[in-house]
Order: structure tokens, then sequence, then C-alpha cells
């Protein structure tokens, strides 16, 4: 570790957010890569390319990584390979359990989500490989962004403690450094700094996953509507309505 | 150690479907036995027990179970999962927790 950096222990999370909740995304990510050496931005292969983008003019000691589900688009494997080109640096590509995968396969077959929800699938090929590689690391950078979704995205600090990946040992940091950009902002940063981006875009997707569950969206219609379009809005956690919460707390 | 589990009754007067998952997943692993007090987080009652304890750990959801350890201090658990295995020090499968993982953080969906 060298000198500059800070361990999860003595990271203030509530401070850093306060200060940097209305800092530029360049100067969250500087802190980011500066203050945490076991630090990898996620890249999903759509617009948070950008992060790359800006990391890149930061730094050239930065660590990406991807999850390749099985199901991705061929324009999407075409953007990572052109990002690994573009800005000579490794992507680590993740793959789900192989096993895993030939059990949900074999069981359900190849398109179980659009019967039975997706979440099944989505554990399986991504969230799982993705806490695999979260548990070797002290931080990481995301793409989130409060306009993508004003159900689940609309409060995104900048900074966090990940509660969904942190443990009982470990406290995983969270960084959302566009987390207050539009996608306008965000689409200006591509063109002014031409910055490769997934040709899928260009047919009217926004928000882009796997290719059985992402389709494009018609003007103006809200970008995740583009994704799990089948299923309603049924699974919800069962929230309490009548109480007014200010903690973090639970585990 | 005692351990207090919390319920959620809806606004309607039924049980919540996860509070009712969650237990039919301690009775099936013989664990209810493990659980010293069983209350209501009541949507019809502000001043419910269970909505009290809500209220004064941050829980924003429900079930949980609140942890009284031999040291003096309490811990929260909304994950089950985590519970089972921090707690009860049980094995879970990792795409049971994972699937919870999900379904409390709706905005991993678009990672």
């Amino acid at each position: 570790m060298t000198e500059s950096t800070i361990t999860t222990h003595d990271f203030n999370v509530a401070q850093l957010q306060a200060e940097y909740s209305q800092k530029s995304p360049q100067q969250i990510l500087k802190f980011a890569l500066d203050k945490f050496e076991n630090l990898a931005i996620s890249f999903s292969g759509a617009e948070d390319v950008v992060l790359i983008d800006m990391a890149s003019r930061l730094t050239k000691n930065f660590k990406v990584f991807s999850i390749d589900t099985g199901r991705l688009h061929p324009e999407t494997y075409q953007l990572l390979d052109c990002v690994r080109n573009h800005y000579e640096i490794d992507v680590e590509i993740l793959f789900p359990d192989a096993a895993q995968v030939e059990e949900l396969v074999k069981t359900k077959g190849l398109f179980s989500f659009y019967k039975d929800g997706h979440k099944e699938c989505c554990a399986i090929r991504k969230v799982i490989p993705l806490r695999r590689k979260l548990n070797t690391l002290d931080a990481w950078v995301t793409g989130q962004r409060k306009d993508q979704n004003p159900d689940t995205r609309a409060h995104i600090p900048v900074v966090q403690v990940d509660t969904a990946f942190s443990n009982g040992d470990r406290q995983l940091i969270k960084f959302n450094p566009l987390a207050n950009w539009t996608s306008s902002q965000v689409w200006g940063y591509i063109r002014a700094m031409e910055v490769p981006y997934n040709k899928l875009h260009e047919k009217g997707f926004v928000s882009i996953g796997c290719e059985p569950c992402t389709r494009s969206v018609l003007p103006n219609q809200q970008e995740r509507e583009g994704r799990w379009w089948w299923e309603n809005a049924q699974e919800k956690e069962c929230g309490f309505h009548e109480v007014n919460m200010n903690s973090n707390h639970q585990r | 150690m005692n351990i207090t589990l919390v319920k959620k009754i809806k606004s309607d007067g039924n049980l919540c479907r996860k509070s009712a998952d969650v237990f039919e997943k301690l009775k099936q692993a013989n664990l209810v036995e493990k659980i010293d007090h069983i209350i209501f987080a009541d949507e019809r009652k502000k001043t419910s027990e269970g909505l009290s304890l809500a209220l004064q750990h941050g829980i924003k959801t429900a079930p949980f179970f609140i942890v009284n350890k031999e040291d003096g201090s309490t811990e929260a658990y909304t994950r089950y999962c985590n519970f089972l295995e921090e707690v009860l020090e049980e094995k879970t499968s990792e795409q049971e927790s994972v699937l919870e993982i999900l379904a409390q953080n709706p905005d991993l969906d678009f990672i």
C-alpha cells in the first residue's frame, strides 16, 4: 500500500459523500484511484465506458473488469475488445461458474427467465461472478446514475458503503462518480472525447444487458423499459411504509 | 444470546409474503426453536413493537432479526442468509444468498 492509500476502516463515507456529492465525476474518480490501491472499475459494455476514458486521463494504473454472462450481444463483445485496444489496458473478463450454468440450462432450458423471471439467471450468470470479484477488492467503481431508474436509483450517492457485498469481516466501498450526471451529459462527453461506444446505441438501445433481456426503446421512453419488459413490478421488497429510517446498521 | 424475529403485518391485516417465506424456511430447517421471541411490525399500528424496533435500528424491510449478544452488543440482520451463517452458523447455498442480495438491491439488476 502506498503512503496515500487508506483502509476502509478509516474511511468516513458520510463525510466524503457530503464533500464530494457536488464534485465532478473526474474529481470523484481521482479521489477513488488515489486513495484505494485495491480498487477496480466495473465495465458493463455500455455508457460506463466513459469511466475508463476518464481514468485513462488520470493514471495508467487502474484496473477494469467486466462480466461475460455468455449471453451478451456481439456488439458488446466487440466493444470490450475495442476498449482493450483503444486504451491499451487489460480488461479482466469474469465468467459464471460453468457447473451452475449447466445445471440451470439442464433443468430449465435456455430461456427460463421469460417464464420464471430474470433473477435466477442473473444470479448465476452475473451476480455470483461479481461477488467473487468484489470479495477480492476494497473498493469498486460503477457507472450507476440517478437518472437511469427513478424507482431504484434516484438516491444513489457518489460514494457509499456497499451493504450488498460487504460482510461481517470486511467493508466494501462503492464509488458512483456518474451518479449526478444525466444521459445527455454522458453522451456529450462520449462525443467530445471521441470515446468508443457500443454500436447498439445507434440502433435505439439505451440500457444494455444480455441479448435476450434487452431491447431498444422509443424516444422519451424510460431507458429501463428496455430491460425485462415482460416482468412487472410485483417483486418489490417488503418495505415499511409508515416508518422513517435513517440508518444503515443492518446486515 | 437472545434472538428476536420481527415479522410484518401489512396494512390489509395479512402477513407479508417474505415474512411467511422466512418463517417457513426456519420451520423446514428445524430452527424455529432457536428464536427466542417473535414479534410483529404491524403497519396498521404505528406503535407496534416491531415497527418501533425497525425504527430504532434503521431497518427498512421485513422480516428481520435482532440479536442481543452476550457481550451486550446488538446486531440487526435483514438478510436471512447472513443471519443463518453468522448467528446460527448454518450453511446456505451461494445461489440462495445471491438471490437474496438481488431481491434487496434492485439497482443491482442493471450492473
